[in-house]
């Protein structure tokens, strides 16, 4: 049964994932004064995309090949690990905040490495970048949870729920992760997923030798890192206590509030995308340096108990 | 130095019969032909009292009738108004003439295309490489822009290579030809130790029409629907250039009405390609709602355009001796009154840019082009003016310009921001100077004069957007072109940009180029 109900909801976490980014984009083109596509426009990509052939380089090596089966399943992986319905027991005691992180890192892994494999000028130039990003922004989520560990005594995602009132802790917390989940998702002032600059490029120049399924696979794996993350900050920052059973009205308030709170951060990274323009490459070192202060100020105020 | 000055300092310098005066020019031209062993002696000479680039060099083909080929090189005097065209003659069998690239950097791309298109050497050019003639598919031995060329003759083939930079560490990044988004073909080679840009070489001519033969042969009316497609946002810069150079030849005066209609619609164009890089300048920062209201903006000088002249791009309007359309009351009401939203919205627009913090971060200090550096390797127009060279046709050579008051405007730090800037104070200053000419559009007056074929040659020359576009112009008697030489700014500003993105990040590349904002096709012609 328990198994079945994880089954469920992830399926459920998987199937909304795209609809995310739909809904950003449909933000930022309604503010710019644009109609836009449809919020399902994710959900057609994908399904042109898998429809379609595929071209490989013949320079690539098998790491080309097995990269997104790497990718989309060190996401799906990490979906299994959050908790939605499911109020406690279950997979995610041993799957926890720390293990989540590395879970995804190693899709990162293998994404920076076909990015080199196909030797063009693009892809090494991406992976580079990544590395040089995530190298800065795997500090500051780590601290994240050192100091959600200190105010919830767990690493566990449904801890951070805690009392269902936000601390100090949770706040600076909650910012830090934030400012990391920018980067993470590949989000201006960071990245920038709707420019057609290759020279510019972050995450996008590492998929760019993909096509048909392989890229489809890609894309779904980033849609659903991207609803983890802001499902993370959404429980650091809208806690809720975890109900006592499985009542009926309980699970709808929770299945709605659930949704609720991650389009306040989608909603959030929009605003933020459509009034900061990118920042130079070498000044994501200063933002994701305040991530990490902000995550030490979250430590600190953890110890204090505030 | 005065006209008979200069002409007098030359002579001092080269006594006897190494060079001769050409009467038969126009007041805003001087021509001298050098022997070939002065030639050399004199463009350095000039350089340096003009303190000009060489704004164009180019041959002629003139063997059937005089069995010899011809070289020009024009400079400009700014200071006095006028082109000042130095000549030589050299003989078919031994076609050759002394390099001048390695004293005046502007002429070494300039010789490299002589050389390619009439097979004539640039002795001592360092670089023996072709321009926009690809040896992959232009075989040696065929010179297209000779008049006994006609088809392509097959025969060996050369081989292209970059310079290279060496050392650990040291990688080549190629972008190009052909790029993402809706852009012109171009090679990008860039020399990268990390991000930084340690050198940039450019390779075009991936557009190459061959333009300038395509007019020869053909009368007037054709040549201008042709020359409107030598850089398509150009479309009424390059027409009015190469009116400018017929209009001199038949001796047409233009009505005022007509002069004033080129005048406004010139701005016109002006400001639509301003506003469309201010707002291409924000997008490639990715700060998208700028960009946006940018399109907005743009798509509404367009619509002017079209209601003005039927034409979004301005095509279709220039002929020798006026223009097509006549803008009456009603039409000159219309321009007034969407020319007053567009500037608020312009003013708008540059608030909106100035006050955000992250995106003066990515403009300022980018991509800056010294006022030194510019001038040796002779950029002009716009990129010049944002390095704080003083150089703009619509003062030097006012025409209609000097009624309304015209304002120069420089900036001196070269980056991206100063030819931001540059941008923005011109788009103002475009509207004002449009509302200036609207004032003496009379109704009811001509709008052009019917002229009379004849034979000659002449400059034409207008301050389009990027900067001066120019045309060297020969007719025969009855009005056909012998030959049409082309010089667009992008042609001397790629230079530039490829010397402004040394030491800038590769990301920051794109913005660069947006700053510059040059064309191929007006380049490669």
């Amino acid at each position: 049964m328990k198994i079945l109900i994880i089954l469920l909801q992830t399926a459920f976490f998987i199937g909304t994932a795209p609809i995310l980014s739909g809904l950003i984009t449909k933000v930022k083109n309604n503010i710019r004064m644009r109609k836009g596509p449809s919020v399902l426009q994710p959900y057609y990509n994908l399904a042109k995309l898998f429809s379609k052939g595929e071209v490989v380089s013949d320079t690539a090596s098998w790491i080309f090949r097995a990269t997104p089966f790497m990718v989309i399943s060190s996401s799906l992986a990490a979906a299994m690990l959050i908790p939605i319905l499911v109020p406690s027991g279950s997979m995610y005691h041993m799957g926890d905040f720390l293990a989540l992180i590395f879970i995804l890192t190693l899709g990162r892994f293998f994404l920076a490495l076909s990015g080199l494999d196909t030797g063009s000028s693009f892809g090494g130039m991406g992976s580079s970048r990544e590395m040089f990003i995530s190298s800065l922004a795997e500090p500051a989520a780590c601290l994240v949870i050192f100091s959600l560990y200190l105010q919830f005594g767990a690493t566990n995602i449904s801890a951070f729920g805690g009392a269902g009132r936000l601390s100090v802790a949770s706040l600076v917390a909650g910012i830090a992760l934030f400012l990391v989940t920018i980067a993470e998702t590949s989000r201006i002032p960071v990245d920038n997923q709707e420019t057609h600059l290759e020279l510019t490029m972050t995450h996008e120049a590492m998929v760019l030798e993909y096509s048909g399924r392989s890229l489809a696979m890609l894309e779904m794996a980033s849609y659903i890192k991207q609803m983890i993350w802001f499902f993370l900050v959404a429980q650091i920052m809208f806690p809720v206590a975890m109900p006592a059973s499985g009542d009926i009205a309980q699970l709808a308030f929770r299945t709605l509030w659930y949704f609720a709170r991650i389009l306040i951060i989608a909603a959030a990274v929009a605003l933020v995308e459509i009034s900061l323009a990118k920042m130079r490459l070498f000044r994501v070192a200063d933002f994701l340096g305040f991530a990490f202060v902000l995550s030490i100020v979250a430590t600190v105020c953890a110890i204090l108990g505030v | 130095m005065d006209h008979p000055e200069i002409v007098s300092h030359i002579r001092d310098k080269f006594p006897g019969d190494r060079v001769s005066l050409d009467p038969h020019a126009y007041p805003d031209e001087l021509r001298m032909h050098a022997s070939p062993e002065s030639f050399k002696g004199v463009c350095l000479e000039l350089h340096k009292i003009l303190s000009s680039p060489v704004m164009m060099l180019f041959a002629l083909d003139e063997r059937a009738k005089l069995n010899k080929f011809v070289i020009n090189c024009v400079f400009a005097d700014m200071k006095k108004s006028r082109w000042i065209i130095v000549s030589m003659d050299t003989p078919p069998d031994k076609a050759c003439f002394d390099s001048l690239s390695k004293d005046i950097y502007s002429a070494s791309l300039f010789e490299r295309e002589i050389k390619e298109m009439f097979g004539i050497e640039p002795t001592g050019n360092p670089d023996p490489r072709r321009l926009n003639l690809h040896d992959e598919v232009w075989p040696q031995g065929n010179y297209p822009l000779r008049k006994d060329f006609v088809k392509m003759q097959d025969g060996p083939r050369g081989d292209y290579r970059f310079n290279r930079v060496e050392g650990s560490g040291v990688f080549e990044v190629p972008v190009g030809p052909v790029h993402a988004g809706i852009i012109g073909p171009g090679h990008f080679r860039f020399s990268v130790a990390g991000e930084p840009i340690i050198n940039l070489e450019t390779r075009f001519g991936f557009t190459h029409r061959g333009a300038e033969k395509l007019f020869e042969g053909r009368p007037y009316p054709e040549a201008v629907r042709i020359s409107e497609c030598i850089s398509g946002d150009s479309a009424f810069a390059h027409s009015l250039a190469f009116i400018n150079a017929a209009e001199k030849i038949v001796g047409v005066s233009v009505p005022a009405k007509a002069a004033y209609t080129r005048g406004i619609l010139l701005e016109l164009e002006r400001m639509y390609n301003h506003v469309n890089d201010i707002g291409g300048i924000a997008i490639d920062v990715g700060f998208s709602f700028p960009a946006a209201y940018a399109s907005i903006i743009k798509e509404a000088i367009l619509q002017l355009n079209e209601k003005l002249t039927g034409s979004r791009y301005l095509k279709n309007v220039n002929l020798v001796g006026g223009v097509s359309i006549d803008i009456d009351e009603t039409g000159k009401r219309a321009l007034l009154e969407s020319l007053g939203k567009i500037k608020r919205d312009i003013e708008e627009l540059a608030r909106m840019l100035e006050a955000s913090v992250s995106f003066m971060d990515r403009v300022d200090t980018t991509g800056a082009l010294r006022r030194k550096t510019a001038e040796d390797i002779g950029v002009v127009g716009l990129a010049a003016r944002a390095s704080g060279i003083p150089m703009d046709l619509r003062k030097y050579f006012p025409g209609i310009y000097k009624d309304a008051k015209f304002n120069m405007i420089t900036q001196a730090s070269g980056d991206v921001l100063a030819r931001l800037r540059v941008r923005i104070s011109e788009s103002g200053e475009s509207c004002r100077l449009i509302e200036e000419f609207a004032r003496d559009l009379k109704e009811g007056e001509e709008i052009n004069v019917v002229p009379e074929l004849r034979e000659g040659c002449a400059i034409g020359y207008t301050e389009g957007w990027r900067g001066p576009v120019l045309y060297w112009l020969k007719t025969d008697a009855g009005g056909s072109i012998e030959r049409c030489k082309i010089v667009d700014p992008s042609f001397h500003n790629w230079q530039g940009l490829s010397y402004a993105v040394l030491g800038n990040i590769i990301p920051d590349f794109p913005v660069c180029n947006k700053s510059f904002d040059l064309s191929y096709s007006g380049n490669d012609l």
